[in-house]
């Protein structure tokens, strides 16, 4: 293909990238990718508490994101995606609830949050001693617990800042509110957290424990 | 935030971290798959008349909208922000799946009946 071509289908709405500028997109976006998603898999592991549901959201938000932002700049991208999956979350949250009064509407038990078996969910495990492991895997399910059990919008700022490391302005793009809203969300989930997680013994948490 | 919420906040991450390095290797496989159906996306043209939803789909979902929406028990006592939430998902992609699953519940229904007949 020669230049005027890979131009043209570059600047052509509705049109794949090609040549050289795509390969280099592919990289890119192949490589941020791969650095954000086992994190964002937990993330949304987290928020939905089921692995296979989280895996779903993830592999949504990396098809819109890829479909809809690659043109963006590589810093944008980390926003738009944590955007792309908190909706879907949220989303995946509203669908429970209708499909509960669909099914009580066809005489059918709704689904019930607690069934969720944190200690099938548990990640495998890899190489640890197995009291280390079973330490580490234990915090991981309180805190998971913990977290879940936060008001949806102070558990998206926690786990975005905390966890995914993006700082104010990120998690307000993230969020879709303003960075004054981030920090008051983000501290009232730390304090909650903290009085909920503190209230276990420290040797429950591993070597640190949470509280020291 | 003071230096003890920064220090319990590390602690936080480094248990999450932790969780996260302990993913096991179908997990990653699956994010690799994902990562790369994702990446195909690059290939496409943007609009695909493919991804539009069937039309048996959009009707079947709306008729269950509506016998929902009507239902005398169970959300007339709902307010109408809910009942266009409703609306909304029910006539969504999504709502395929569910009305497969309503599919398998009636099946089930039916064969516990004849079970109690006979």
């Amino acid at each position: 293909m020669d230049v005027s071509t890979a131009v043209f289908a570059v600047s052509c709405p509705g049109t794949p990238i090609t040549g050289a500028r795509a390969l280099q997109k592919e990289q890119q976006l192949n490589q941020f990718l791969a650095e954000v998603e086992r994190r964002a898999l937990r993330i949304a592991e987290i928020g939905v508490r089921d692995r296979d549901e989280a895996m779903d959201l993830v592999q949504d938000a990396m098809i819109k994101l890829v479909r809809n932002y690659s043109e963006r700049g590589r810093e944008e991208w980390a926003p738009l995606f944590y955007r792309i999956l908190q909706n879907g979350v949220r989303d995946w949250h509203r669908r429970q609830a209708v499909r509960n009064r669909v099914m009580v509407w066809f005489g059918r038990k709704s689904s019930d949050d607690n069934d969720y078996d944190a200690i099938a969910a548990a990640p495998d495990p890899s190489g640890r001693a197995p009291d280390e492991e079973l330490q580490n895997s234990e915090a991981m399910q309180r805190l998971e617990a913990a977290v879940y059990e936060l008001p949806a919008r102070q558990r998206e700022a926690f786990m975005l800042r905390a966890f995914e490391g993006l700082n104010v302005a990120g998690t307000a793009v993230a969020m879709g509110c303003s960075e004054g809203s981030v920090k008051t969300h983000y501290s009232r989930a730390v304090h909650s957290l903290r009085a909920t997680l503190e209230d276990h013994r420290p040797e429950d948490y591993g070597p640190g424990g949470f509280n020291r | 935030m003071n230096e003890r919420d920064d220090t319990f906040d590390k602690k936080l991450k480094a248990t999450f971290d932790a969780s996260v390095e302990e993913l096991d290797a179908a997990t990653l496989s699956r994010l690799n798959r994902s990562r790369h159906m994702a990446l195909a996306e690059l290939q496409r043209p943007r609009h695909q008349w493919s991804r539009w939803m069937p039309a048996t789909g959009v009707a079947a979902a709306a008729v269950v909208a509506v016998m929902v929406l009507q239902s005398p028990t169970a959300v007339n006592d709902l307010p109408a922000t809910a009942i266009v939430t409703d609306m909304e998902i029910l006539l969504g992609e999504d709502s395929i799946e569910m009305l497969e699953d309503l599919e398998f519940y009636s099946w089930i229904d039916s064969a516990e009946m004849e079970g109690d007949v006979g």
